[in-house]
């Protein structure tokens, strides 16, 4: 990557339609911001600083999903200027809680429902989706929102040219580490099993049942983790909504069969 | 036609922009848009459990997180007659005291101080004033410090759920909280001072209504179980709708409310006018000190009021933990109701914040959120409609831009509660025809001339009305034959009233404006001797449907007749009326 006349790299982070919790994460790193500042040219933080430039890049940060015309051209714009582009938190990586409506239909319907008729002057509406869905996305930093050392441990990674080293395992990994029971074994609809690592198993820390919120795993086994909470009782809808919640796109083959074996 | 803009409002949080249109010296029209795209969240949370509510709904947005949280619970308790014991209570008003805390000085040092002494960001602001930014940074990591005892993380945290908490932060950790606090108190009242001194521009000054939650009695606080407003009316929480009235309009994805008509405020400013006099300690001699009359119609002091809140906060802190540490930590309340109604309010840093729910058979299904930016939206457009159009009498029109992102920041809003750019559009010289034909269509207009007839050009409103009558036009109205009691203001039909009118936009002779009635009144400058009384008379949905069609006069001496420019704008416009 080519640096610019300080020999720093050009640094953009950009937010899409999402909570804007990922580009907070970065400005809560108080002690290690005015590093990242130092360390990086951050040409364009729209949530950060004022004087920001659109120009060439050499890593685009970003966030949320697109939801809108103008998002998606925003993002292919993005795309073109940058030689990497990072998705970072669960709605730019698989859609976030945006895109739980899996079937189109089903969001133009509930669209109507809040907005009614009106059409929009600014920008038509496009159902949720993760950042892939239209371009190339060079890196995954799943979360809800990013979780701070591996976001510091990435960019660290990143500028130097290396890929990011995520955990490649589930929440449970995590769990065991900090000693905790295993909720499943209470009856507690834990997602943990198929959630991917790096929260630190933040909600088993405090007792309470991991919702998903940072995205499948890879090779999760979501049968497995479907069949154990039916067996505990747990209703097929509920189980089906749970698992959707965070996952956006992510679930949705899985979802999809799981229908067709119904049927 | 000319544009001034500023494609995306940056240092406020999403996504989202403002755009002002001038025509002449007039601004014709401000819009408040919000590009962020629509989320759906309230369907989202439908067949959900009231417990997979409270885990989605914080996500709205990541700074007010801990306020979606607690509406969200607080509803869900209603509902579901779930009764908390006393240390849970503490607990939730000290994690909310950490958000207030980490975004008022987020804001307050990273977003709106640059823009006062001259930065373009706080890292660039911290080159010459390096320990407060550094201090600054520690105070915003306080808070967030307690938000993460809290709730778990710094952001999203699960732990605060329906009927407690998962777990209690140990006695040494609150203690560590209580001392760090009071360590603190040396900063806090220099940033109160710094930030209730500084000097905040005049242009954007209005009255408005202001709302907040009524913590009880006597009581300043961020929770409440009713909404007070500046005019001494008390709402139930749960007859939210009749202060929201929400409405969807058609350039932004975040929806709309007025009062009776009438844009409102909520955040800082409007709890410390609504509820300031109750402030006690250190708080209430700063209250005492600083607050004034300005407070209570420029937006620009809520940036005050923040820092007035931060340092209530911080003597506040301290109290709690006292009574938190002599109370055991309770488990967390089960419920077996599976049905209810309920609605939650509580006090987000930027205002007011409300979450509705029914649950029936187990799982949610009515949801509505109504969010503090989406109801400050048309004061931040009726504010900035203010502040250009005072710069631009006095000429000071490169400042607008600027200006208006002042107006903007200082309402702290949450764009991703739904919701980046500052636009200055310029009309077309032959604007008014348009509009005047659009108006025309939409519904046939009764005119009205004003003026006077010995006045040269200030007679052109009512010689323009006596030339429609001459065509035959009907509904054609002089300022003289209106009865006060029977004006057709009064009317509820809201046909479109066009005033005919010489009204001075300091342009060239014979220049045609067509304005919507309320720029004119929301500038003493330019209101003409236009009856005046009519701006108290007229709701706003009449105001909406009022406009002005005004000719730049030549000349109003006594005695004269009618210029030579003004005569052909009026053949002109005669012209397009009759056709």
């Amino acid at each position: 990557m080519e640096k610019d006349k300080n020999g720093k790299l050009k640094i953009g982070v950009y937010e899409l339609t999402g909570c804007a919790g990922d580009a907070l994460l970065i400005l809560d790193c108080e002690k290690e911001l005015v590093s990242i500042f130092k360390a990086a040219n951050i040409q364009s933080f729209l949530m950060a600083k004022s004087d920001n430039i659109d120009g060439e890049l050499d890593i685009a940060l970003v966030e949320g999903s697109v939801s809108t015309e103008r998002e998606k051209e925003e993002l292919l714009d993005i795309r073109k200027r940058a030689k990497v582009v990072v998705a970072i938190g669960t709605c730019a990586c698989f859609g976030g809680i945006q895109a739980a409506f899996l079937d189109k239909k089903e969001w133009e319907k509930n669209f109507k429902k809040v907005y009614g008729d009106i059409k929009m002057e600014h920008t038509k509406p496009v159902q949720s989706k993760p950042i892939n869905v239209y371009i190339k996305v060079d890196h995954y930093l799943p979360g809800c929102p990013i979780g701070k050392e591996q976001f510091l441990s990435t960019f660290n990674r990143i500028i130097r040219g290396n890929p990011p080293e995520l955990y490649g395992f589930s929440v449970c990994v995590e769990c065991k580490w900090n000693e905790n029971d295993c909720l499943l074994n209470k009856d507690i609809p834990c997602l943990g099993p198929v959630t991917r690592a790096g929260c630190g198993s933040i909600c088993i820390n405090h007792n309470l049942p991991c919702v998903g919120c940072w995205g499948p795993v890879e090779d999760a086994n979501l049968t497995s983790e479907f069949k154990l909470l039916r067996e505990k009782g747990f209703d097929y809808d509920f189980i089906k909504k749970k698992m959707a919640t965070f996952s956006g796109t992510g679930m949705a083959d899985f979802l999809g069969k799981l229908e067709g074996e119904k049927k | 036609m000319k544009k001034i803009s500023v494609d995306h409002l940056a240092r406020v949080e999403g996504s989202g922009g403002i755009s002002v249109t001038i025509d002449g010296k007039v601004v014709t029209d401000v819009k408040f848009s919000i590009f962020e795209g629509p989320r759906l969240v309230e369907r989202l949370t439908l067949g959900k459990t009231p417990e997979e509510d409270v885990n989605i709904v914080p996500r709205i947005c990541a700074i007010c997180s801990i306020s979606h949280k607690y509406a969200a619970i607080r509803a869900m308790e209603n509902a579901l007659s779930v009764k908390v014991p006393s240390k849970v209570v503490q607990f939730r008003e000290l994690m909310h005291l950490g958000e207030m805390i980490e975004s008022h000085s987020l804001h307050l040092y990273y977003l709106a101080l640059p823009d006062y002494v001259g930065f373009p960001n706080a890292i660039a602001m911290a080159s010459e004033y390096e320990l407060e930014v550094k201090i600054a940074l520690e105070m915003k990591g306080f808070g967030n410090h307690i938000m993460k005892t809290a709730s778990g993380r710094y952001i999203h945290g699960e732990n605060p759920v329906i009927g407690g908490f998962g777990k209690f932060p140990s006695k040494e950790e609150l203690i560590w909280i209580k001392n760090r606090a009071i360590q603190f108190m040396p900063f806090v009242l220099k940033t109160t001072e710094l930030f209730c001194e500084l000097d905040y521009p005049d242009s954007p000054e209005d009255d408005t209504i202001y709302a907040c939650c009524n913590p009880g009695q006597k009581k300043y606080g961020f929770a409440g179980d009713e909404i007070i407003l500046s005019t001494g009316e008390i709402i139930e929480k749960e007859d939210y709708k009749n202060l929201t009235n929400e409405f969807v309009v058609s350039h932004s994805y975040a929806k709309r409310s007025r009062y009776k008509g009438e844009p409102y405020s909520v955040g800082a400013l409007a709890r410390v006018n609504n509820l300031g006099e109750r402030l006690k300690g250190k708080a209430g001699g700063m209250f005492k000190k600083y607050f004034n009359n300005r407070w209570k119609k420029n937006p620009l002091f809520n940036n005050a009021a923040q820092a007035l809140e931060i340092l209530y906060a911080f003597e506040r802190i301290p109290k709690i933990i006292d009574k938190m540490i002599k109370l055991p930590d309770p488990p967390i309340v089960k419920y077996t109701k599976k049905e209810g109604k309920g609605t939650g309010i509580v006090e987000a840093p930027r205002g007011l914040l409300i979450h509705s729910y029914e649950v029936s058979d187990g799982f949610v299904s009515f949801t509505d959120i109504v969010t503090p930016t989406a109801q400050n939206a048309e004061d931040i457009e009726r504010y900035c409609c203010i502040a250009a159009q005072k710069l631009l009498n006095s000429g000071e029109e490169d400042k607008i831009r600027d200006r208006m992102e002042l107006v903007v920041r200082a309402f702290d809003p949450c764009i991703s509660c739904s919701a980046h750019m500052a636009e200055v559009k310029k009309a077309p010289e032959e604007d008014w025809k348009t509009k005047l034909d659009k108006i025309m269509k939409e519904g046939s207009p009764i005119f009205i001339g004003v003026g006077n007839r010995n006045r040269s050009d200030d007679g052109a409103g009512i010689e323009l009305a006596l030339e429609l009558r001459k065509h035959g036009m009907k509904d054609i109205l002089l300022e003289s034959e209106i009865n006060e009691r029977e004006a057709p203001w009064k009317n509820r039909n809201y046909r479109p009233l066009i005033f005919l009118d010489a009204v001075d936009f300091r342009e060239k002779p014979g220049k045609v404006t067509l304005v919507p009635i309320h720029y004119i009144f929301s500038n003493s400058a330019l209101s003409h001797r236009l009856l005046p009384f009519i701006s108290d008379e007229m709701n706003y949905e009449r105001l909406k449907n009022s406009f002005v069609l005004g000719v730049q006069p030549k000349s109003i001496t006594e005695g004269k007749k009618i210029s030579r420019p003004v005569r052909q704008a009026l053949i002109r416009v005669l012209e397009l009326i009759v056709n």
